[in-house]
C-alpha cells in the first residue's frame, strides 16, 4: 500500500472578493523510499498541497471542496485535530523554506529540539527508547539524548556541546541542518520538504541534498520535496510532478519526464534555467504562460 | 567608463576586547583588484559573507575602505568631495537584490521612478512634465507600459518589481549598472525574462554591468569576465569561458561542481 495517496484534492481559499478555486484535483501517489519533486512557479499551489497533507491551512479560508489524502490507511482530511497533532512531527516531518524565521530566536537550540522529541516521545515511547510507564524526569534526559544524536547525525560537529546555543550562533546551513533534525527526531515516515535550500548556497545546498538522500536510504521514508529549482529535483529526486495553475500538468519519473517532457509547459521551464553551458541569447522565458499564472 | 578596484582591503571594527586594547576586526575585503571594462558584464560570484555586498557598497561609496583605491574614470572615488561623489552617482547605480523591499510601498511607480531625476536635478535638470515623459519612456524600455504609472508596488509580481527597480537606476542614464543578485528572488521563468531584459538594455545602452551573483549559471549568462570571490579573498578571475571551462582553484570547481544541473544524469545521486 501506498505510504501517502493523494486523490482528486480540491482546495478553494475564500477572501473579500468571493471564493478562488486554487487546487484543481491534485494526484499524487508517494511509495516509501520515493523522494517525490513538486516543482512549479509561484502562485501554482506547490506549497498548498504540502500543506494540505499536514493539513496546516486553517479552515476559514481554506476549504476542501473534494478529494482524500491516505496516509497509512487513514484519510487526513477527515482525522481530527487530536489524531493530525499525533500524526505531526511523528509520522509526518516537515521542513520549511527559511531557516532564519523557523527558529525562536530567544530558546537555545536544545530546548526546541527537545520540545519535538518530547512530543513525539509522549505518543510513542519508543522513539526515545523507553518503555511506556517511563518517569517525566527519564523522558527529559533521554528526548536530550535523542536531540544530540540527531544533531550529530545531521553533521553538526560538536553537537553535545553546541546543543545549548541560540539560533543566531549557527550560521545558515546549521540552521536549516536543525531544523532537518527537528524533523526527523521523531522518526516520521513521510518527510515534506517545502524548498529546504532556496536560502542557502549552493555549496551548503549540495550538502543539505545529500543530507536528505542519505536519510532517505537509511530510512526508508519517503519525500516530498517543494521547489522550484529543476536542478535539484534533477538531482536527488526519484520522481517529480510539474504544477502549474493548481494542476499536476506532467508527472512520472524523474528521468522520463525532465529528459522527455511531453508537455510544452514543462520545456519552456527547462529552457528558462541557465545551467554552465547556456550561452548567450539561448534563454526563454514564458512570457505568454507566466503572465497568465500571475494573473 | 573603467572601473579600477586596486588592493582594495575593508575591516569592520569589531568591540573592544578589553578596557583599552582594541578588538580584532573582521576582514570582508583581503587586497581585492578588479577591472571592469567599459560596455562588459563583469561577474563576481562567492557564497554568502565572502564580501561581494561590502565590495558594492565600497563602489558606491556607502563604506569607507580601510586601504586601497577605486577609481571611476581615473578619479579615486574615496577622495573625493561629497558634492562631486553625488554628482558621480548620477553615472552608477544599483538594482538591489530584494524587489519586495527595495521600493517604497508608499509611493506610486511614477515617483519611485523619478526620485533619482529630482535627486540628481543638477545632473539632469527636467521640469516636472519633463520628468514624467521620462518615467514613462523609462518603463516602456523595461517592458512595462504608461497604465502602470500611477499604481503601487503591491499591486505588481516579483519580476515586474524588478522591472521597476532596473527602471529607477536607468533614470538618470547610468554608465555602470551595479547588479546585486537581482534575480534570486524570482521564479526561474521570470528571472530568464528579467536576464534577457538585461541583455537588451545593454545593447540598446551600451551599459556596464557589474554583477553580483552565487547563481553560476546566471553569471554565465550574463557575464564576459568573472572573479570568485572566497572569505574577502580573489580566488581566480578571467574570461567566463576560461573560468567555467578551465577553472583552476578549487574552491571554483567546488562551486562547479555543486551548481545542480537539470539533467538527471549528471546526478551524483543516480547511479
Amino acid at each position: 500500500m501506498a505510504l501517502l495517496d493523494i486523490q482528486n484534492l480540491q482546495l478553494a481559499m475564500r477572501s473579500y472578493e468571493g471564493e478562488t478555486q486554487i487546487l484543481h484535483g491534485i494526484d499524487l501517489t508517494i511509495e516509501r523510499g520515493e523522494i517525490w519533486g513538486m516543482v512549479g512557479e509561484t502562485g501554482s499551489g506547490k506549497s498548498l498541497t504540502g500543506l494540505s497533507v499536514s493539513r496546516l491551512i486553517p479552515s476559514p479560508p481554506g476549504r476542501y471542496l473534494a478529494g482524500t489524502i491516505d496516509f497509512a490507511g487513514k484519510d487526513l482530511l477527515k482525522a481530527s485535530d487530536r489524531d493530525m497533532r499525533a500524526l505531526r512531527g511523528r509520522h509526518i516531518g516537515m521542513i520549511f523554506q527559511d531557516p532564519t524565521t523557523n527558529l525562536n530566536p530567544v530558546f537555545r537550540i536544545g530546548t526546541q529540539l527537545v520540545d519535538v522529541a518530547l512530543h513525539a516521545g509522549h505518543n510513542d515511547p519508543s522513539i526515545l527508547g523507553l518503555s511506556k510507564d517511563a518517569s517525566r524526569g527519564a523522558m527529559k534526559k533521554a528526548a536530550r539524548k535523542t536531540a544530540i544524536e540527531m544533531l550529530d547525525k545531521v553533521g553538526i560537529p560538536n553537537a553535545s556541546a553546541r546543543i545549548d546555543d541560540y539560533p543566531h550562533q549557527f550560521s545558515g546551513g546549521m540552521r536549516q541542518r536543525v531544523l532537518i533534525a527537528m524533523a526527523m527526531v521523531g522518526k516520521p515516515d513521510l518527510l515534506i520538504a517545502d524548498e529546504p535550500t532556496t536560502a542557502l548556497d549552493v555549496s551548503v545546498q549540495a550538502q543539505i541534498l545529500r543530507l536528505i538522500h542519505d536519510l532517505v536510504a537509511e530510512r526508508n521514508i519517503g519525500v516530498l520535496l517543494i521547489t522550484h529549482n529543476l536542478g535539484v529535483v534533477a538531482q536527488i529526486c526519484t520522481h517529480v510532478a510539474v504544477m502549474y495553475r493548481g494542476r499536476i500538468l506532467e508527472s512520472g519519473p524523474v528521468r522520463d519526464v525532465l529528459k522527455h517532457p511531453t508537455h510544452v509547459y514543462t520545456q519552456a521551464l527547462l529552457d528558462s534555467v541557465p545551467t554552465v553551458h547556456t550561452k548567450r541569447g539561448e534563454l526563454r522565458g514564458l512570457s505568454g504562460l507566466s503572465q497568465e499564472a500571475s494573473a | 567608463m573603467s572601473l579600477e578596484i586596486e588592493n582594495v582591503t575593508k575591516i569592520f571594527g569589531a568591540p573592544r576586547s578589553g578596557i583599552i586594547e582594541p578588538g580584532q576586526g573582521f576582514t570582508a575585503l583581503d587586497n581585492v583588484s578588479l577591472s571592469v571594462k567599459k560596455g562588459g558584464s563583469f561577474g563576481l560570484v562567492g557564497e554568502s559573507g565572502s564580501g561581494k555586498t561590502t565590495l558594492t557598497k565600497c563602489i558606491l561609496r556607502l563604506e569607507s575602505l580601510t586601504a586601497g583605491t577605486i577609481c571611476f574614470e581615473g578619479q579615486d572615488i574615496h577622495a573625493l568631495s561629497k558634492a562631486d561623489m553625488r554628482r558621480l552617482r548620477a553615472r552608477m547605480q544599483i538594482v538591489f537584490q530584494d524587489p519586495y523591499a527595495s521600493l517604497n510601498p508608499r509611493m506610486t511607480i511614477h515617483d519611485i521612478v523619478a526620485e533619482p531625476l529630482i535627486i540628481h536635478r543638477d545632473t539632469v535638470p527636467m521640469t516636472a512634465k519633463q520628468r514624467t515623459e521620462r518615467v514613462v519612456e523609462l518603463l516602456v524600455q523595461v517592458g512595462l507600459g504608461t497604465e502602470h504609472l500611477f499604481r503601487y508596488p503591491h499591486e505588481f509580481s516579483g519580476g515586474q518589481r524588478q522591472r521597476i527597480g532596473i527602471a529607477r537606476a536607468l533614470a538618470v542614464n547610468p554608465e555602470l549598472l551595479i547588479l546585486d543578485e537581482p534575480t534570486s528572488a524570482l521564479d526561474v521563468s521570470v528571472q530568464a525574462e528579467v536576464l534577457n531584459l538585461l541583455h537588451r538594455l545593454q545593447d540598446e545602452l551600451g551599459l556596464t554591468y557589474f554583477f553580483i551573483s552565487h547563481d553560476l549559471g546566471v553569471i554565465r549568462y550574463v557575464c564576459d569576465e568573472v572573479a570568485v570571490i572566497y572569505r574577502g579573498k580573489v580566488v581566480e578571475q578571467g574570461s567566463v569561458e576560461e573560468i567555467f571551462d578551465h577553472p583552476k582553484d578549487e574552491y571554483t570547481r567546488m562551486l562547479l561542481n555543486a551548481m545542480p544541473d537539470p539533467d538527471p544524469d549528471l546526478s551524483p545521486f543516480h547511479r
